[in-house]
This record gives C-alpha cells, sequence and structure tokens, in this order.
C-alpha cells in the first residue's frame, strides 16, 4: 500500500470513522437494519462492479449466487447441523466452481453471451428453489437458520450484525481498491479498453475474465450467507431476477470501475428499495427507469457524471489551471538508479548465439476462397530491421496476425529461434517476446499513458488474484519495478513527460509512439510494427524512423510493414516483397528498388 | 399412485408412444417457431448493432398483451387486434432503435445492453401495474375444434402458427435477398463503414432493423397467446430461450436461427414429455450451456477465422 495505497488512506479511514460511530449517534434500530441490507448489498456491488466495471462484462445472474450463498449456508446449519463459519466458505467454494463451469463457455467468444447465461441460470435457480421442497422449504422458505457465533459473542441482533457486515463491508472494499491499482486491475482494465490488444501484449483475457467472474460470484455468495444468518430465515422472492437488476443499477448509478461509487450507489438505492418495498410495481418500474436514465446521461455514473457536468459550465475555472491533467509533477519517486531491464546493455549480446530469430516456413493463410498468404517461407535475421512490403491486400498485416498469433495458419510453421510457435496464443507468444503495435493504433484509451506502458510489462510480472487483492509486499515491490520499466520505456519513446495524461488525449503520433513503448517495455526479442507511419506528418515520421532505428540499436529485432517508401529504404537492413500472398522479391533496400518483378507488382505493366 | 394413474390415464385415451410422441412435435414445432421468429430478431438486431437485444423479451409480451387488450377491452375484431398489435409493437422498436439508443451519450455496446435491460424491465413493471399479475388469454384464430392425426391433436391455432411463421420466413428471406432495403440492411451488418461509404443511411438501417426485432416479437408473442396465454412476466423466458435458439443456430445467422429454433422447440418439448414439465425451462437453458461449451459457433455459424477477421479491422 506504499505505493498505489497512499491515496485510499484518507478515504478508508473516513469510512472506518463513519462505520464506528453512525450506530453511536443514531440508536434508531430501523436505520440500523436498513444500514445492514445496504452493506450486504455493497458486498455483491463492489464485487460485481470488479467484473461490470473492470472486465466489461455484464451479468444477470447475481442473485442467483447470492441465493447460493443464503440457501447453501441456511440448508446445510439447519437440516445437516454444519457448523456455520466453515458452511460459509463451502458455500463460496460451490458458488465460485458454478460460477466457473459457467463462465467459462459463455466467456469464451467475443460478444455478451455471459448476459444470457447468467441469466438463464439463475432462471433455474429459482424453479429449482420453488419445487424442492424437501430441501428448501419452497415457496414459503427457510426458517430457523441459526445467528452467527464468534467464540461465545452471539451475533444475534440488529447492532451486532451492523459491525459484523461492516467489518466485512470495509474488508471487500479494501482488498477491491488493491486489486484495481494492481496487476491483475490494470489487466481487466486493459480488457475493457482492447481484448485483442490486451492478448497481444501478454493478457491471458480468458482467464482473467473468467477469473473476476469467479470472484463477484464469490462475493455475492458470502454475502448471501450473511444475509441468511442476519434475517435467519430464506425465501426465493429474495433472489428474484429483479434483484439482480437492482445490483446491476447499483452498480451503474455508483459508476462503473469506482468502487467507493458501489458503495454511493448501494446505498442510494437500497433506501430508495425500502421507500418504494411496499408497491412491488413502482419498485420495478422505478429500477429500470432509473436504469436507463443515468444510462443515457450519466455513463459513468451518476457522481462523476455531476462533476463532469460541472466542469463543462465552469471552463473558466480550468482555465486558471490548464496542466492540471496533462503535466503533473511526477506523482511518485522513481528511484532511476536501480537496474531494471530496461537499462540493461543492448541485448544483441544475449541474442548473438542465434543468426536467424524469426522463421517462417510455408505458411499459407485463407480466409473463405481468398488466399491470404500462399506459402510464404521467410527468413528473420536477429538484429535486423526487415520491412515487409507490397501492394494493399498482398498479405502483409496477415502475416503479422500469424507471428503474433491472432491467426492460426492453415499450414506451415512459425519458427522463435528454434521454437515452433504456431499453435500459440497470442498471450503467450508475447511473453515468449514478440510484441506488436496495430494498424490502426489500439491503445488502452481507458487508462493513463503510464498504466498503458505498465501493461505492457504483464507478461514479466506474475502477482496473480490472491497476492494482489491482500496487497502482499511482493506485490508492492513488483508495481514499483513495472514503474520504473514503464517509465523508462517512456523516456525511450519522448513521452515521460505525458506519462500522467489519459492516453486518449495524446495527439495521433503521439499515441503511435505510446504503442511502441508498451510494445517494447518488456524488451521483446521481436517487435512487430504494423504501419508505424501511416497518417503521420513529415516530422512525425522522421521521428518515428529514428526511434525504429534506436530500438534495432538496442538489439531489438524490428519487423516491419509498411507503405511509405522513404521510411523502408532509408532504415531497413533487408525489404521483402509481397504480392497477392506470394513473395516475389526478397534483399537489400537497393536491389529491392531495382527489381523488375517489383515495378511491374507497384506500377504494372 | 403415480403409476396408477398414468395407466388410467393411458387406458382412457388409448395413447400409443408413437401418438404422444406426435403430440410432442406438434406442440414442439408450433413453440418452435416461436422461438425461430424471436431468434431472427436477435440476430437482426446484433447484425446491425453488435447488441445482445434485451427489448426483445418485452416484444413478445406485448404483442401478446396489445393484442388482448385490443380485442377483449377495445372489442375490436380478432384479426384488426391482432395486426394492430404486431405494428404498435413494430413502432415501439423503432422508436427504442432510433430514439433512446441513439440520444444515449455513450454508444458503448456494453451501455447499450444495460439500457435495453433497463427498457425491458420498466415496460415490464408497467405492464404490470396495467394488466395486473394473473395471465389472460386471446381466443384462438379460429375456433378450437381440433384435428386428429392417428392419436394426436392439432389444434386450428398450431397450424395457424406454422402457416405464419412459413410467411413471415419467406418474406424475410425474399426481403433480404431481392429488395434494395433488404440488401442495404445486410450490407450495413457486415461492414458499417463500407455501408456509409456507398451511401446507406446505417442509422435508419438501425431503427429498421429495432422495428424488425419488435415485428417479430409480437408475432411470435400473439400467435402464441391462444394457447400458452400471455402475463406481464411471459418475455423474459421466451425471449431467453429465442437467444438459446439463436446461438444453437449460430449466433447472426438468420437461416441457422430458423433451425435453430424449430429444434429447440423440439428438444424441450419431448424433453418436457419425457422428463417432467416442471424443469422444461431448464432443458432450453442446458442446451445453451451446451452448445456454448462445445460448438460456440452454433449449427450454421460462421467459421472462426472470420469472426476473428471482424474483430481485428
Amino acid at each position: 500500500m506504499v505505493l498505489f495505497g497512499k491515496k485510499d488512506y484518507l478515504p478508508l479511514s473516513i469510512f472506518a470513522g463513519i462505520i464506528i460511530f453512525f450506530p453511536i449517534v443514531t440508536r434508531n434500530p430501523y436505520y440500523i437494519s436498513v444500514l445492514n441490507l445496504v452493506g450486504l448489498n455493497a458486498l455483491v456491488v463492489v464485487g460485481l462492479n470488479l467484473l461490470i466495471g473492470y472486465a466489461g462484462q455484464i451479468s444477470l445472474g447475481h442473485a442467483a449466487f447470492y441465493a447460493m450463498g443464503a440457501y447453501l449456508s441456511g440448508i446445510l446449519t439447519t437440516k445437516f447441523g454444519f457448523p456455520s463459519w466453515p458452511t460459509i466458505a463451502l458455500a463460496m467454494l460451490i458458488t465460485g466452481s458454478v460460477a466457473y463451469m459457467i463462465g467459462v463457455p459463455s466467456l469464451k467468444l467475443k460478444g455478451h453471451y455471459l448476459v444470457m447465461a447468467t441469466l438463464g441460470f439463475s432462471l433455474i435457480v429459482y424453479v429449482f428453489l420453488g419445487q424442492l421442497v424437501w430441501l428448501t422449504g419452497g415457496p414459503s422458505g427457510l426458517g430457523g437458520i441459526p445467528s452467527l457465533k464468534l467464540l461465545d459473542f452471539d451475533f444475534n441482533s440488529d447492532f451486532r450484525m451492523y459491525y459484523l457486515i461492516w467489518f466485512f463491508c470495509f474488508l471487500a472494499i479494501l482488498c477491491s481498491l488493491n486489486l484495481v491499482r494492481n496487476r491483475v486491475g490494470r489487466a481487466l482494465r486493459a480488457i475493457h479498453g482492447s481484448e485483442i490488444a490486451a492478448n497481444a501484449s501478454g493478457v491471458d483475457t480468458k482467464r482473467y475474465k473468467v477469473k473476476v467472474f469467479v470472484l463477484s460470484a464469490v462475493f455475492a455468495s458470502f454475502a448471501g450467507s450473511l444475509y441468511a444468518h442476519y434475517i435467519n430465515f430464506v425465501s426465493p422472492d429474495s433472489f428474484t431476477f429483479i434483484y439482480s437488476v437492482q445490483v446491476v443499477t447499483m452498480v451503474i448509478v455508483g459508476g462503473m470501475g469506482s468502487i467507493w461509487g458501489s458503495l454511493f450507489g448501494a446505498s442510494i438505492l437500497t433506501i430508495l428499495n425500502q421507500l418504494l418495498h411496499a408497491v412491488k410495481e413502482y419498485n420495478i418500474i422505478s429500477f429500470g427507469a432509473i436504469l436507463v436514465f443515468v444510462l443515457m446521461f450519466f455513463p459513468e455514473g451518476i457522481v462523476f457524471g455531476l462533476a463532469n457536468l460541472y466542469k463543462k459550465h465552469k471552463k473558466f475555472f480550468y482555465q486558471l489551471k490548464p496542466s492540471l491533467q496533462t503535466n503533473p509533477p511526477l506523482a511518485i519517486a522513481i528511484n532511476l538508479n536501480r537496474r531494471t531491464p530496461f537499462a540493461d546493455p543492448p541485448l544483441c549480446l544475449r541474442q548473438s548465439n542465434y543468426k536467424t530469430i524469426l522463421k517462417l516456413h510455408k505458411l499459407q493463410k485463407s480466409f473463405g476462397g481468398l488466399m491470404a498468404v500462399n506459402d510464404v517461407s521467410l527468413d528473420f535475421k536477429n538484429g535486423d530491421i526487415s520491412a515487409i512490403i507490397g501492394p494493399n491486400g498482398a498479405g502483409k498485416t496477415t502475416i503479422l496476425n500469424i507471428i503474433s498469433g491472432i491467426y492460426k495458419p492453415n499450414s506451415g510453421k512459425v519458427y522463435l529461434q528454434e521454437h515452433d510457435i504456431s499453435s500459440f496464443k497470442p498471450f503467450l507468444i508475447a511473453k515468449l517476446g514478440i510484441t506488436r503495435t496495430f494498424q490502426n493504433v489500439k491503445i488502452f484509451k481507458n487508462m493513463t499513458v503510464l498504466e498503458n506502458v505498465m501493461v505492457g510489462f504483464h507478461p514479466k510480472t506474475n502477482s496473480e488474484f490472491i497476492s494482489c487483492l491482500l496487497n502482499l509486499p511482493k506485490v508492492e515491490r513488483e508495481g514499483k519495478f513495472v514503474l520504473e520499466v514503464a517509465y523508462k520505456a517512456l523516456e525511450f519513446t519522448d513521452l515521460a513527460n505525458k506519462r500522467n495524461a489519459m492516453s486518449s488525449s495524446l495527439p495521433y503520433g503521439e499515441q503511435k509512439r505510446l504503442e511502441i513503448a508498451r510494445a517494447l517495455a518488456i524488451d521483446p526479442k521481436v517487435i512487430l510494427l504494423d504501419e508505424p507511419a501511416a497518417g503521420l506528418n513529415a516530422i512525425e515520421t522522421e521521428e518515428i524512423s529514428r526511434l525504429i532505428v534506436k530500438i534495432r540499436d538496442r538489439g531489438v529485432s524490428v519487423i516491419l510493414v509498411e507503405h511509405n517508401m522513404d521510411v523502408v529504404m532509408g532504415i531497413a537492413d533487408k525489404v521483402i516483397v509481397l504480392n497477392y500472398g506470394e513473395k516475389i522479391a526478397e534483399g537489400n533496400p537497393k536491389d529491392i528498388q531495382e527489381d523488375n518483378r517489383v515495378i511491374k507488382a507497384y506500377l504494372g505493366e | 399412485m403415480l403409476s396408477s394413474q398414468r395407466f388410467q390415464c393411458e387406458k382412457e385415451f388409448e395413447l400409443t408412444l408413437f401418438d404422444l410422441i406426435l403430440q410432442f412435435v406438434i406442440s414442439g414445432l408450433s413453440v418452435g417457431s416461436t422461438y425461430a421468429l424471436i431468434a431472427i430478431g436477435f440476430n437482426a438486431v446484433y447484425n446491425a448493432t453488435g447488441v445482445v437485444n434485451f427489448a426483445q423479451c418485452i416484444f413478445i409480451m406485448l404483442g401478446g398483451m396489445l393484442g388482448i387488450t385490443f380485442h377483449s377491452f377495445l372489442k375490436l375484431p380478432l384479426m384488426v387486434s391482432v395486426l394492430l398489435s404486431v405494428m404498435s409493437v413494430t413502432f415501439i422498436g423503432a422508436l427504442i432503435g432510433r430514439g433512446i439508443l441513439r440520444i444515449s451519450k455513450s454508444q458503448q455496446v456494453v451501455i447499450l445492453i444495460f439500457i435495453t435491460i433497463g427498457i425491458s424491465v420498466s415496460v415490464e413493471g408497467i405492464a404490470l401495474l396495467l394488466w395486473g399479475p394473473f395471465p389472460i388469454a386471446l381466443p384462438s384464430f379460429s375456433g378450437e375444434n381440433p384435428l386428429f392425426i392417428s392419436g394426436a391433436v392439432i389444434s386450428p391455432q398450431n397450424l395457424w402458427i406454422y402457416g405464419v411463421t412459413f410467411v413471415v420466413v419467406v418474406s424475410l428471406y425474399y426481403f433480404f435477398k431481392r429488395t434494395i432495403v433488404g440488401k442495404a440492411m445486410r450490407a450495413a451488418a457486415v461492414n458499417r463503414k463500407g455501408a456509409y461509404l456507398v451511401g446507406i443511411n446505417v442509422e435508419r438501417m438501425v431503427m429498421l432493423s429495432f422495428a424488425l426485432s419488435g415485428g417479430l416479437g409480437a408475432v411470435a408473442g400473439v400467435i402464441i397467446a391462444p394457447i400458452t396465454t400471455s402475463s406481464y412476466d411471459v418475455g423474459t423466458i421466451v425471449g431467453l430461450k429465442g437467444f438459446a435458439a439463436a446461438i444453437l443456430g449460430g449466433y447472426g445467422n438468420m437461416f441457422g436461427a430458423v433451425i435453430g429454433g424449430l429444434l429447440l422447440g423440439l428438444l424441450e418439448s419431448i424433453g418436457a414429455g419425457l422428463i417432467s414439465s416442471t424443469y422444461k425451462n431448464v432443458i432450453a437453458f442446458f442446451i445453451l450451456l451446451i452448445i456454448l461449451f462445445f460448438k460456440p459457433t452454433g449449427i450454421l455459424g460462421r467459421r472462426e477465422a472470420e469472426t476473428v477477421y471482424e474483430e481485428t479491422i
């Protein structure tokens, strides 16, 4: 918490203070019981926000996970005499496994299958809760659930339960803040920003989505167990589809991707729910209407939405401090003396054993009937800038997509040094040291410049969900280290002074350099640049050329796809010409310029 | 006790297993037809916008409920009520596509999906307020005198469902393949930017796709209402099954939607008949999960390479 956590100390301690002193100020038991419900909902909502706000996935099944926690705790303690605390853990385990089984198939593809799969699941759970009367008590519910005990202390009143619920709520918020500020949180936000770019930067996107889904289900299950032990009674009516919509609305109103916002959303909407409790119709309508209204006009949530509205109408206020966003002094002291990977001497030494760094063997790839790449074999020399050129549709980008694992070739192999990598997923290929940029820039627009580059270092670090949630010392050390690396990569690409700006606010040329910085962060063996100079003006093109040469001089082999012949002929060590998916020439720039077939391909007969 | 009851049943109607299966096929095909229509509606919006249109659920409910309202409360002739209901829901669909989703400040797919969820929930609430919690029925389109095929019963409404679905699917096929607007819709679905560049009004196509999905949902809701009755919350479950049908056939594939719908209806009907009708809804959901697990592209889905290709562009 030394590195990022500083920001959280103040709000967390204020929060703890409010929790502790609120019941002392107001001794009204009704308020306390409402607050208990707020706390339970907040537990669900914080977990759900990790899924919705960070990974960009929608679940309409959290009522079912909440129900599973409540019913498992209720049934196992009343009917089978299980001890309550271990049962809560067991319920979390079971719910997590079920979520895993739903998550794996529905998160496999792009698109929003999860929303329907979870909705279906929650309808099924609801059917079972009503039908399995011998087990669940059916529609009339299950009573007599014992209250929780800790040693001899019985949590049998609203007040006692209040402190227990809010203690866990505090923990959940603390852990979630840890998670989102660390490696895992950055990876999740990157997935939200651009799934393909995250994958190509070394994030195992599918696994992360499943994990965060399971985590959010476990949060809900835990809240459900607490609910069962608090109310001492559960019935299917508390876990309808409407509950799922309510928690989703709380996330939206609080702001997707804002942990504190979730607490806010849970508070005001739980209170609203209590006020409208008597009239079911108005309750449903109001939640739906709030959801639609907030999304249409304040998609960033009520708090941020109002803040932005204020900013918009107070322009002069911002003119006074124009540098607020763009160039603040470096917030965190970076110790530049430490040896980071990026400070190592150029890597040619390390890789000099290999003459050929990357080898393509008889690659073939077709789309429908179109042969995009036809029987192409290429050797890329270690430490070279190799440029692939050719008319539009010649298969240049397809080759980059095959090397980086986004496409699987129909036949043929890709060898990195001597390892066959043709069947690997993009994130694994990044981990092995081949990173890339994209033709149409794919930076993570929802993150700052520095954070973008930090995601680039993802494959070289290894703190996962549990250690990030607990913010172990290891995570902290790693975070510091990643920060240094990212800073140096930004210095290398001349972006260090923009490090705290939102990446979306950069001009196009700088966005392209940022993408290169992100790809460079792990000091790859090979970097694939897809049209780095496209859309740049003369000065920016000049800068990019120099940057590419600088990258080569570090010892990184560069594979460049580019249409700008000044760039290609000026810096490439070797040029490969493709036409209609086939290699038609290969050689140094001078020979290529004089090659008849090349001239023919470009200029026609 | 249970077995003796069944024995009595069998004796009374003298049903053979064949008749039983035939009966399940008849009802499965008619429910399946509605799933097919709903699945086409899901696909139309998905292709045009990438959005899982949750509001599809209320189109189904409104189709049935408005039909009943026009007929039973406003005393309009049955066919007029049905047509009016379909037209109004089509209009509501267009309104959602053109108005609400376009005014939205953010055009992120996740946000748009949430908006459709919100609309669906509030409309359900309003329906509960207007029509109350109890199911209401629409009279059959042409009487109740059933036909008998072997030992199985086929009601005139079943024939109506087959006929209407057939006509709708054939005219949709004609619309998408032959008319300029249909071709423009397909073009906008395949490549938005390209469609803009050749002068197609993509936003109008989005609106049309919502109108289409509204109309299809309403047709499905109103033709099945005489058999299953309609209530304020009928849309969610039927809509979910229509979605499962779309996945089963291959998400985004119109022809797949028809096959997926019919197949799901058959599986569900036979499964519910042979196992237990209490867990009828469970069957459709398990099929959804199994398809997602083993063949996420569905029966007629696009090949994987092509979907990846779209992503990268």
